[in-house]
């Protein structure tokens, strides 16, 4: 055993042994790839997000987890043990489906009790745990309603009761909000976040909702076309994209063209294109650096307006105001730089006695050369 | 417009008129005390009905059907089972020929299948009895049901069995604890159908069934002798009086088999 762990580009597992260890997992249906070399190990209690959007394999992956699709190639191990061939119900998974999958024709009782039918334990120990169950999602007093009487939000607290009373080592959850309006979907993510929290289980989350797995993940796998692009904190996922694919994919990101001038002395020297030369951190380049073409992403809340009165601060550029949208708290602006094809977007926080600049408006921008990130 | 409406009002009087009317002429000429099958009804007697209880080759005949009927129904059902399940939930080569082939008798004149049937059973030595003839009605049935079954089966949702063997259960009890009452409804139906077209099936029968007629065939032996008609009569009363007992008993079932799906009735046949 090493003290020191290696330095993994795809995000640093946390201590202990993972749970899940994927290896080199490839899927093939038919002729299409589906699953194309996923690798990647969870670690026990963690809440692990999949995220990526629609196509991309999540949805596969999370299946051959649970037992539904068998590997084409590599390995599964759950607990330290390759389950190639164990069917879904011997896996000490369990999956909370995209549609809740309650069965209709039982009771909510009788649905969270399903996994249930073959514990040996007496009947009266059985209910009780179906009660707590129903307790810890808040359905106390449900149990005798028939499944199809029940709302959105309370089916999908059925399928995760109905997940959870068996103490599964790994609960896989496909999607589990997105057939749920704004407001409760948001309440569901904290919920879901505490629940986690408290019953310690390791949570596996399939969502094509960057924001939803920002909020709610330790670690974000982010996937494309059946490859993970990047694997990290959600932290680090934001500040740190190891491409333009995966900034894009996450939140909102400027990409101006830049070239790399000098790479020597732990900084990298770049020319951007409308912010002239710029020194950045080895760090910001999280994909590596190639001299040459390239770009520089930042985020549009690294960017400030200097409006009038304000002295300049750190590095400004000029530019002409391109678009206002107005979100209450906050005003999303588009700013065409000088010298600049594209316009940047810039969030700007409405504090009281802060104007909101119209359309055609000269202003001037401050930037900071800490915040941008070289993709080559 | 109202004279439109009225026209499709008459127009749907009558066509019930040509629909029933002939049926309702059967307990009319049932209860009545004549041998002549004619207007003006000459008196009231059950007599028709007490001669249908001393004939024994009648009871024969309505035993053979019943067993025919019930066993065709249960084989084509579970038939079509399998093969509905098997073409809603898996895919393997070849799987649209094969399920072709099976709904062809469908479409073919029965008159043909029952030749094809007699000649084949007559070079292969098969002695003509009840088991051919379920043999032949099986064949005509199975399509109906896999057709009724297959809707059963494409509106489950698959991620329900899944669930279940997730659950911990094996693929044999989530058939039973999951699939089998959820598909319920679809199987007393396909059960109905089959039952009922095996028990009125004519020609197949007439071919298949040697030395022990059906129902419908000793029917049409007895039209020869016009003093057993009005015995005939009675019998169409009774038939007609279980058909519509079991299509409500089929009905009820259909709605109850919604309502614990917790579906939305959208009409259905009756
Ligand atoms: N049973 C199957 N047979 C053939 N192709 C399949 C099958 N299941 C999935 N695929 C294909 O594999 C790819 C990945 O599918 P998957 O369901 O994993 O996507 P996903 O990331 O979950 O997408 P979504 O966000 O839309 O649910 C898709 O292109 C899909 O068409
Ligand atoms: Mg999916």
């Amino acid at each position: 055993m090493t003290l020191i762990p290696e330095k993994d580009p795809a995000g640093t597992p946390p201590a202990g042994r993972p749970i899940i260890e994927l290896r080199g997992v490839h899927k093939y249906y038919g002729d299409y790839h589906a699953l194309r070399g996923i690798s990647c190990d969870i670690g026990a209690g963690e809440f692990f997000s999949l995220l990526g959007p629609s196509g991309c394999g999540k949805t596969t992956l999370l299946r051959t987890i649970a037992g539904f699709e068998d590997v084409s190639e590599g390995e599964v191990l759950i607990d330290g043990r390759n389950v190639d061939g164990v069917p879904a119900n011997k896996r000490p998974t369990n999956m909370v489906f995209q549609s809740y999958a309650i069965f209709p024709h039982l009771t909510v009782e009788e649905n969270v009790g399903f996994g249930l039918r073959r514990d040996p334990r007496p009947r009266a120990e059985k209910a009780a745990a179906v009660a707590a169950a129903l307790e810890m999602v808040g359905l106390s007093g449900f149990g005798k309603r028939a499944a199809h009487a029940l709302s959105g939000g309370q089916r999908q607290r059925v399928a995760l009761a109905r997940a959870l009373i068996l103490k599964p080592k790994v609960l896989l959850l496909d999607e589990p909000l997105s057939a749920l309006d704004k407001k409760l979907r948001e309440q569901m993510q904290s919920e879901l976040r505490k629940l986690q929290r408290q019953v310690g289980i390791t949570f596996i989350l399939v969502t094509h909702d960057q924001e939803e797995a920002l909020i709610m993940s330790d670690r974000i796998a982010v996937m494309f076309e059946g490859v993970i692009a990047q694997l990290a904190s959600p932290q680090d996922l934001y500040r740190r994209p190891l491409t333009r694919q995966v900034a894009d994919f996450i939140g909102v990101m400027n990409f101006l063209p830049a070239t790399v001038a000098d790479e020597g002395g732990g900084q990298i020297a770049v020319d951007v294109a409308g912010l002239g030369r710029a020194r950045i951190a080895a760090e910001q380049c999280p994909g590596g650096v190639r001299a040459g073409a390239g770009s520089v992403g930042f985020r549009p809340e690294t960017l400030t307006i200097l409006f009038e009165g304000e002295a300049d601060r750190g590095r400004v550029a000029l530019g002409t105001v391109d678009e206002v949208t107005y979100y209450g708290d906050m005003t999303y602006y588009g700013v065409r730089l000088d010298g600049v094809g594209e316009p940047l977007t810039i969030s700007m926080r409405n504090l009281i006695g802060r104007r909101v600049l119209e359309r055609g408006e000269r202003t001037r921008v401050a930037w900071d050369p800490g915040a941008l990130v070289l993709f080559c | 417009m109202r004279g439109g409406g009225s026209g499709f009002r008459a127009y749907a009087v009558l066509y019930l008129i040509f629909l029933y009317a002939p049926i309702l002429l059967l307990p009319l000429f049932a209860f009545n005390d004549s041998t002549i099958i004619a207007f003006p009804l000459t008196g009231f007697t059950t007599r028709w009905f007490e001669e249908l209880t001393t004939t024994p080759a009648l009871h024969q005949a309505v035993r053979n059907s019943l067993i025919i009927a019930v066993s065709t129904a249960i084989l084509a059902t579970c038939l079509g089972i399998f093969a509905a399940r098997a073409a809603t939930r898996y895919a393997f080569p070849g799987k649209a020929g094969i399920i072709g082939f099976i709904m062809l008798p469908l479409v073919l004149p029965e008159i043909i299948v029952a030749v094809s049937l007699l000649v084949v059973l007559l070079q292969i030595g098969v002695k003509l009895t009840s088991f051919t003839v379920i043999m032949g009605h099986v064949l005509i049935c199975t399509p109906y049901a896999i057709a009724v079954l297959n809707s059963a089966f494409l509106s489950l949702d698959r991620s329900l069995e899944e669930a279940a063997v997730d659950l911990g259960e094996t693929r044999l009890s989530t058939f039973r604890l999951i699939t089998l009452p959820l598909i319920m409804p679809g199987i007393i139906s396909s059960l109905l159908i089959s039952f009922t077209i095996s028990l009125d099936e004519f020609i197949i029968a007439f071919f298949l069934s040697g030395t022990e007629p059906t129902l419908p065939v000793y029917i049409w032996s007895q039209l020869r002798f016009p003093t057993k008609l009005p015995a005939i009569m009675a019998l169409g009363t009774i038939l007609v009086a279980l058909s519509i007992l079991l299509l409500m008993i089929a009905e009820y079932f259909r709605r109850q088999g919604i309502r614990r799906a917790g579906g939305k009735d959208s009409g259905g046949f009756l």
